[in-house]
């Protein structure tokens, strides 16, 4: 197993989870990854930090070190077709060739034109959860346009027939993100990271926006009248990891790079370790806001995934994770 | 409270205008989290990382009063910068609960790239 860390942007950050990962012996964790320039593209997360070449370089020299490779996520799912302009072209290309020569060793893209572009450089490619891999056949497109890595689409995380016919269909690596706690089958879910990549960009709305957040506050409102969505979503428990481990699929993402450095490492720690104690929320990068609200009992949670590995996904002739969902989880009085 | 909140704002905008120039501060607040943090912030305009580095001791000193001034004990003081630039945006002195003492207060580095750490309990 090789675990992928979610690392915040900030030198000192990256210092501290190495620092925790070589003291505790978690070999287990093998790439951290953090935004590029938000001057060259937005991503799908908030952009906290904007790190110049020279210090993406510097990064990337003591994670080398260390013996840890050094991603760099470029996944905005919108440029406003920039990209595909001769300036963008040319920016593109251009940081591209910067990374490369900053040693990176490989960058996360969402947008096709670009897994294409990255060909041209010996970095991996690495396709972004935001490029929504959900079948084989797309699984494939993303390989012939020159992916190394597929990041899949956290809504087929419990489909184990078709990550199972993925791993079959391409002969790159398959990538799952653990943590991430969107709703399964989010309506908002395109919307939502459209908007993200613009306002984490220098390709910024035109006008102030009067709800700055408006799919996040849906998503939490929806989960607060509706808890059984929580347990349906695409998250994987760190005991979980060996189900997917038995179908081929060797590599795990944790997601959180906007979130304290201290939480980064406390996930990093119960995803080495395959283990936790305690309330699921604590180790979801989304819907963290409601680890205050809702108890998830991660050991309720023992046994599910054998359920949810056969699961069709009818919720409506199943009731399953409504029935786990009144045994594990109570409200924080 | 209202007064003492009134007055807080004014003294804060007087005390960076002051030591750094034209500093807008439109809000104050007190606030209550739901895991236990209770904090003083002051949004702001004008300020940027370096004035912060330059005048942190007395930073420092004025929220602290201003923070203890509506009782909150401020333990962990910090200025948020907006992502990816150096403008600082919100100053907050927070009162934190074990949680956040650990996650958010508790590593060497400052928790997030766009936080600058002034003060920390230890």
């Amino acid at each position: 197993m090789q675990l992928m860390i979610p690392h915040p942007g900030h030198f000192p950050a990256l210092k501290e989870i190495i620092e925790v990962k070589e003291a505790e012996g978690l070999n287990e964790v093998g790439e951290v990854f953090m935004g590029g320039s938000p001057e060259v593209m937005g991503s799908g997360r908030g952009v906290l930090h904007a790190p110049l070449i020279d210090e993406i370089k510097a990064q990337t020299e003591y994670a080398h070190q260390h013996g840890i490779k050094m991603h760099i996520v470029m996944n905005s799912t919108c440029t406003g077709a920039h990209h595909l302009t001769f300036e963008g072209y040319k920016m593109f290309k251009w940081y591209f060739n910067e990374l490369n020569k900053a040693d990176v060793d490989g960058v996360i893209v969402a947008e096709p034109y670009l897994v294409e572009l990255l060909r041209e450089f010996p970095m991996k490619t690495i396709v972004s959860v935001l490029s929504y891999v959900e079948s084989p056949q797309r699984a494939k497109f993303f390989e012939e346009l020159g992916a190394d890595v597929l990041t899949v689409d956290t809504n087929i995380n419990r489909h184990f027939d078709v990550l199972k016919a993925i791993v079959k269909a391409v002969n790159c690596e398959v990538k799952l993100i653990v943590n991430e706690g969107c709703l399964y089958r989010c309506p908002f879910r395109y919307s939502h990271y459209n908007l993200a990549s613009h306002l984490s960009s220098l390709n910024q709305p035109r006008f102030p926006l009067f709800a700055p957040d408006f799919y996040y506050d849906k998503c939490i409102n929806i989960r607060l009248r509706d808890p059984t969505q929580i347990t349906k979503s695409g998250w994987i428990r760190p005991e979980d990891l060996k189900e997917y481990e038995a179908i081929g699929i060797n590599t795990f993402k944790l997601s959180g790079r906007t979130k304290a450095v201290n939480w980064i490492i406390d996930c990093m720690r119960s995803y080495s370790h395959r283990s936790f104690k305690g309330n699921l929320l604590e180790l979801l990068d989304c819907p963290q806001l409601l680890r205050d609200m809702f108890y998830m009992d991660n050991d309720k949670f023992d046994g599910a995934i054998e359920h949810w590995k056969k699961c069709r996904k009818v919720c409506g002739e199943c009731g399953y994770c409504n029935e786990l969902t009144k045994e594990a989880l109570t409200i924080i009085k | 409270m209202k007064e003492e909140l009134g007055a807080s704002r004014r003294k804060l905008e007087g005390e960076l205008r002051n030591l750094v120039g034209n500093i807008f501060v439109p809000e104050v607040k007190v606030f209550g989290m739901a895991c236990g943090c209770v904090g003083y912030a002051a949004d702001l305009r004008g300020l940027q990382s370096d004035d912060v580095d330059v005048f942190k001791a007395k930073i420092n000193a004025i929220l602290s009063e201003l923070s203890k001034s509506v009782g909150v004990e401020p333990e962990f003081i910090y200025a948020r910068k907006l992502p990816g630039s150096e403008e600082v945006v919100t100053l907050t002195a927070r009162e934190l609960c074990e949680r956040c003492k650990r996650e958010f207060a508790g590593s060497k580095a400052s928790p997030r790239p766009d936080i600058v750490v002034l003060k920390k309990r230890r």
